[in-house]
């Protein structure tokens, strides 16, 4: 690795036990407006976590506490088990943010602002050159690589600042809506980046609206809602509460003669209507689902299309800031 | 490595950054070509005005340091002005800070790169200079301390631009700032010592003694019977200009002026425009003449020749007996320049206790 010896002032003098991570009844205000609660969460090292919540609920805010940006007013923080308000340098040596603003030196060109930032790290130039090589690999900026970025697009942009994200090798990854603005084939890329990254070792929090593509990604999600982070019992609820389930047949009227069967439906499913993708049903639970199915599938429906119409992170997410009143709804 | 030196590298790894973000590409070059020409003109024309040839080039030397300093003052809050919250503006602030860079490297780098953009028009002014050297009648000592002491105040103007760009958060009002402060330092001094200095007027009273009739003897050139006058007082405002010189003594051009030795000529006379600036703020220093007794008959029966009236002292003589203020105006504004810089500082580092309002810290 190039950049061990950022890793070796970091942890000199502790045994490096990465251990993610853990925010404990963070909260902080600007003025009179709350934009944190008691917020609690943790990110275990290996793993990627979801950070959630419709716009003005605290997500930036927290990620710029972790980034060692902003002090909270109450609660602790532990990135890999240092404080980032008393040791920020410590933690800066081992955490990576990308920003929800694009923002880049103007005049340098891509491979220039990686150098640099490797510099800034305290690589060497031939190692941050080096390593400005390999990143401008494994993001797809090659072709881009010398112009200067102010002629980038919107996602070569995003792409960039990914990668300097990644300059010095961060074991702690925080980044903030990095899929916006990145083309399908990037976004599937950005995934399989960040499963491998998890897969070797690195906590890594992700915010993001596009909740499908989290739903692929992470293996937790933290609700944020009103700067309050929801708890375990209130996730567990919302995933389990009523929720709509899409069905398609080959036989569109065969369905349709189907469901108006007595006895097909039970009396736990609700019929929501058709629409162009095929019929949505409310389901209460996932075995009235399979029930259903099965009664489908015995009245001789050819069914070919029958699951979730909004996938689990979406619908924890939509339950849980419905639940949170009519606040919730004003501000999105 | 040593901590100071991983200090220094982080230090100038920005002011390389910072060099190359702003000071960029062919407009730069424009600029400082213009500059060039500029200053080319007006040592020509400087050169006919004060036949140079004949008198030497003090006076050509220092009005091109002068210029320098016009240039300078006008052109550094413009590049200055807005190097930390257009940072943050385009989102590279934070960026800079989440990496092992601290908030101090970053504004000292911020400002020594600001200050060098400010020194390439000195630089950029050398041939000119050497020109005016090669005229003659400029000592050693003139072109050392006047040229040390203008980039002295190039680096508190950029220490200002940089400090306040820090302070506040929008780009344009820091610029506009820093250029009142610039303005206030140049032009806000005169008009503060002239406005002051006149509105606190004092009454002075003059007595004279007139010779009424005296008989004049053509072969010794005296008088005698002399008859006098009763006292005739007479009264009249003077200025107070003494209460306020130390105004002037925080304007640019007079530091600049009063710290270049003076050059006088066989009569006492300046040589060049820093003398000329620092006779006339020194003269300020002498408090005027609130009571005046002039004894003519005295006068008379000594022998009148004329000469006992003298003229005043000469220039030479008012700078020698007065107090220099140059290092007073000097170190209020090394004051000025790292108190904006501190201040810039604790407003921007991190992790930050407070956000100014409406500030987004990305």
């Amino acid at each position: 690795m190039s950049v061990t010896t950022v890793f070796d002032a970091a942890g000199a003098g502790h045994a490096i036990v990465p251990s993610g991570i853990a925010v404990t009844g963070v909260s902080r205000s600007f003025g009179a407006v709350s934009a944190l609660l008691n917020a609690t969460l943790t990110v275990p090292a290996g793993s990627v976590t979801a950070l959630i919540g419709p716009n003005g609920s605290g997500k930036t805010t927290l990620l710029l506490m972790l980034a060692t940006l902003l002090t909270p007013d109450t609660g602790t923080i532990r990135i890999n088990g240092h404080d980032p308000v008393t040791e920020p340098e410590r933690v800066r040596a081992i955490m990576g943010w990308m920003p929800d603003t694009l923002g880049s030196w103007p005049s340098l060109s891509a491979r220039a602002a990686l150098q640099t930032t490797g510099r800034l790290y305290r690589m060497t130039r031939e190692q941050a050159a080096v390593r400005a090589d390999e990143l401008i690999a494994l993001t797809d900026l090659g072709d881009f690589a010398d112009r200067p970025s102010r002629v980038l697009s919107r996602g070569q942009k995003q792409r960039l600042s990914l990668a300097r994200a990644l300059v010095h090798s961060p074991g702690v990854l925080l980044l903030d809506e990095p899929a916006s603005g990145l083309d399908p084939a990037a976004r599937t890329s950005l995934r399989h980046l960040l499963r491998r990254l998890a897969g070797e070792g690195s906590a890594i929090l992700v915010s993001s609206h596009v909740l499908a593509e989290l739903d692929e990604m992470a293996d937790a999600a933290v609700y944020l809602a009103d700067g309050r982070t929801a708890s375990p019992e209130q996730v567990a609820a919302a995933g389990a509460s009523a929720r709509a389930w899409r069905i398609r047949s080959l036989d569109a009227p065969a369905l349709e003669r189907a469901l108006a069967t007595p006895g097909v439906v039970g009396a736990l499913v609700q019929i929501l209507g058709v629409d162009q993708l095929g019929t949505l049903v409310q389901v209460e639970n996932e075995a009235s689902a399979a029930a259903l199915l099965h009664n489908l599938v015995l009245s001789g429906v050819p069914v070919c299309d029958f699951g979730p119409a909004v996938g689990n992170l979406e619908h924890t997410f939509l339950d849980l800031t419905r639940s949170t009143g009519p606040d919730a709804e004003e501000m999105k | 490595m040593t901590d100071s030196r991983v200090f220094l590298a982080g230090l100038w790894l920005i002011v390389t950054l910072e060099l190359r973000q702003r000071v960029r590409g062919v407009s730069w070059y424009v600029l400082l070509g213009v500059f060039m020409l500029l200053v080319g003109i007006v040592t020509f024309l400087l050169w006919l005005a004060t036949s140079a040839w004949l008198s030497g080039g003090g006076g050509v030397f220092s009005t091109i340091i002068f210029f320098v300093l016009l240039l300078g003052t006008l052109v550094s809050p413009a590049l200055s002005g807005n190097s930390v919250n257009g940072d943050r503006d385009a989102g590279t602030l934070a960026t800079t800070q989440v990496t092992l860079i601290s908030t101090g490297q970053i504004v000292l780098g911020k400002f020594l790169a600001a200050w060098i953009t400010a020194l390439a028009f000195l630089a950029a002014a050398l041939p000119f200079l050497i020109f005016a050297v090669v005229l003659g009648e400029v000592s050693l000592a003139t072109i050392a301390v006047s040229v040390l002491v203008l980039a002295a105040e190039l680096g508190v103007i950029a220490a200002v631009g940089v400090g306040l760009s820090g302070i506040l958060t929008r780009p344009l009002f820091s610029i506009v700032l820093t250029y009142l402060v610039v303005a206030a330092l140049s032009l806000g001094t005169l008009i503060a010592f002239a406005l002051l200095g006149t509105a606190t007027q004092q009454q002075a009273t003059s007595v004279n003694y007139q010779v009424v009739s005296s008989t004049y003897d053509e072969q010794t050139g005296k008088q005698s019977n002399i008859v006098c006058s009763t006292a005739q007082t007479s009264t009249h405002n003077v200025p107070r200009f003494d209460y306020f010189w130390w105004i002037l003594a925080a304007n640019p051009y007079v530091v600049v002026a009063d710290a270049a030795p003076g050059s006088f000529d066989d009569g006492g006379h300046p040589t060049d425009l820093f003398g000329q600036i620092a006779v006339g703020v020194r003269s300020a220093q002498a408090p005027p003449k609130l009571y005046e007794e002039n004894n003519w008959c005295d006068e008379a029966a000594e022998g009148y020749s004329g000469q006992a009236y003298g003229l005043g002292p000469t220039p030479q003589e008012t700078y020698d007996g007065a107090v220099p203020s140059w290092f007073i105006g000097l170190t209020m504004h090394l004051l000025l320049g790292a108190g904006t810089l501190t201040w810039a500082w604790r407003r921007t580092r991190t992790p930050a206790l407070h956000l100014p309002a409406g500030s987004r810290i990305a």
